[in-house]
């Protein structure tokens, strides 16, 4: 498909920055889950010597896992970026797409640098003293999961430009969903306080179960985004209905019911 | 409200309420007061009522009594998935604890 | 309850016939019932498996509630349900007056429960029964909390009810069953969360 003028393909950059959030989303979960092991996350309960003991058997995995954020960790702007285009096309003010992408760049420091910075600083002296192992170790985690409340507000406003949208961008669905990921983050909010059970930033409630929802959203809503780039029409009215050629019967059945 | 008055949506409220008031005679079987005693005979029915109400609450509130087959059997399956999750997780922890 | 022969006379003049296939506001919004409720099954799973751990720490703690005070939520909500219901009927026959006094019935019901639910809190936070005092408190605030969440954000979704019961240029009856199905979850979840905290030994 080509545009007029024999210029490439205009959806090219957007597919571009789909990629790259695909990229974004695999580097992430491989270096925070397998590399550097910081999810799920350590116990809270961990006292000066247990981190200690913590940050040795992590050392090499933290340093390499986190320079690879430290250089890579940039792609994060891809998804921002693309959600807040998404936002753009919709039929509502552009006041909602700004605010997103304000708050989540602003979001990105606290929410996950933080635990970056804070625990490649923890490996790089082996023999640091063991409480300010603990300060970082505390710092890093609590960072990461306790600073939701940015994220909370991004997910209502995505939400509310969606249920508002009349250009159908996304389905209605998707719009509670993002309701049920911003009430998972008022789930996070007690981890500040407990060092240990449920509802810690490593409990059954506060991490496991949010990590579900989180990633369940996450895999919906690149699905979503790329739906949208395949209907993307750059006008500024409904987007078009998938043609039944470019996916299944079934997918476009559902399309034109949830409609 | 007269001529409109939905004699079937009340009789539904109040089967919920008397529902409701059941389980304080659930708990008085257990001698209610102070002494509190683990009985996982009351922890099974009182899920299993509780899910009684949220069905009821579907099927006549939420309307699904007038939906398609799919809602009907969807939040049927709901239903029978929080029994068996809850009761799951509680056998669980018994057997476990 | 199921479909028996009785109410079906009073069902056609208040809503659509049996099985006519009418799904109860935007099927979307069921999309959001089934998928909260099972995050919620998930919390209470976790509850129940803590609880069935350390039974007589759990009825230590449960044993400073009341249970009356439990029965008076549920009927509180009960009742909102039952009053967003007969608006959606109300709005349905198109009696605009008496669908708007139902919604107003069931946010008084909403305002009910809020003040009762933060009476219960300061009375066991007046006693030293907090957040953090034991195990059973962490689950008792934090499944009321996340609950009482739920039912402000059901006061933001019944003024746009109202709103598009007042909307007399695009009026949406579809709006308005989804507005009432999110209210109902509001009550079922209490519905759980009560016999989980309050009865359930």
């Amino acid at each position: 498909m080509t545009g007029g003028d024999g210029r490439s393909d205009p959806k090219r950059e957007l597919w571009l920055a789909w990629y790259a959030t695909v990229a974004f989303y695999s580097l992430y979960a491989v270096v925070f889950f397998v590399v550097t092991r910081t999810q799920p996350p350590g116990k809270p309960w961990y006292g000066p010597v247990e981190v200690a003991a913590w940050f040795s058997g992590h050392h090499r995995g933290l340093l390499v896992g986190f320079a690879l954020i430290f250089v890579l960790g940039g792609l994060s702007a891809t998804s921002i970026a693309l959600i807040t285009y998404s936002i753009r096309r919709m039929s509502v003010s552009r006041a909602f797409a700004y605010s997103y992408l304000i708050l989540y760049a602003i979001a990105a420091v606290p929410g996950f640098l933080f635990i970056c910075v804070a625990m490649t600083v923890g490996a790089m002296r082996p023999g640091r003293d063991p409480a300010v192992l603990r300060w970082l170790y505390d710092l890093g985690f609590l960072s990461f999961s306790g600073t939701m409340g940015v994220f909370l507000v991004g997910s209502l406003i995505w939400m509310t430009a969606i249920l508002l949208d009349q250009n159908r961008v996304f389905p209605k669905w998707f719009g509670y969903m993002n309701l049920c990921n911003a009430l998972t983050e008022v789930v996070v909010a007690p981890s500040w306080i407990f060092h240990g059970g449920a509802l810690a930033w490593n409990g059954t409630i506060a991490w496991w179960i949010n990590v579900v929802v989180f990633g369940l959203y996450t895999g919906v809503f690149i699905t979503l985004l790329r739906r949208m780039i395949l209907r993307e029409d750059f006008g500024r009215g409904p987007l078009p209905d998938l043609a039944p050629t470019m996916s299944g019967p079934g997918e476009a059945a559902a399309e034109v019911a949830a409609a | 409200m007269g001529t409109t008055f939905d004699r079937r949506l009340f009789v539904v409220w109040l089967v919920l309420v008397g529902i409701t008031l059941a389980y304080v005679g659930l708990d008085h079987s257990l001698g209610g007061g102070t002494t509190l005693s683990a009985s996982a005979a009351v922890t099974v029915g009182a899920i299993g009522l509780a899910l009684v109400k949220v069905r009821i609450i579907m099927r006549e509130f939420m309307e699904v009594r007038h939906a398609p087959p799919l809602l009907r059997r969807l939040t049927d399956l709901l239903v029978v998935v929080m029994a068996i999750a809850m009761i799951g997780a509680y056998a669980a922890g018994r057997t476990l604890g | 309850m199921t479909s028996a022969g009785g109410g079906t006379a009073v069902a056609a003049a208040t809503g659509p016939a049996t099985g006519s296939g009418h799904v109860p506001g935007q099927p979307d919004m069921w999309f959001f019932v089934v998928f909260e409720s099972l995050i919620f099954t998930s919390y209470f799973c976790v509850y129940l498996f803590h609880r069935a751990r350390h039974e007589g720490a759990f009825l230590q703690g449960q044993s400073h509630l009341v249970l009356w005070l439990g029965v008076l939520d549920t009927v509180v909500l009960l009742t909102s349900s039952w009053a967003v219901a007969r608006c959606v009927q109300h709005a349905r026959a198109g009696r605009h007056r008496p669908a708007l006094r139902a919604a107003v019935l069931t946010a008084a019901c909403g305002l009910a429960f809020l003040a009762l639910k933060l009476v219960e809190w300061a009375r066991l936070i007046h006693m030293g029964r907090t957040f953090t005092s034991s195990e059973f408190f962490q689950f008792y605030f934090f499944l009321t909390g996340i609950h009482l969440v739920h039912l402000l954000i059901g006061f933001v979704v019944l003024g746009v009810l109202v709103r598009r019961l007042s909307d007399r240029e695009r009026p949406s009856q579809q709006a308005v069953e989804t507005c009432a199905t999110y209210w109902h979850t509001v009550d079922f979840f209490w519905v759980l969360i009560f016999a989980l905290l309050y009865v359930v030994r």
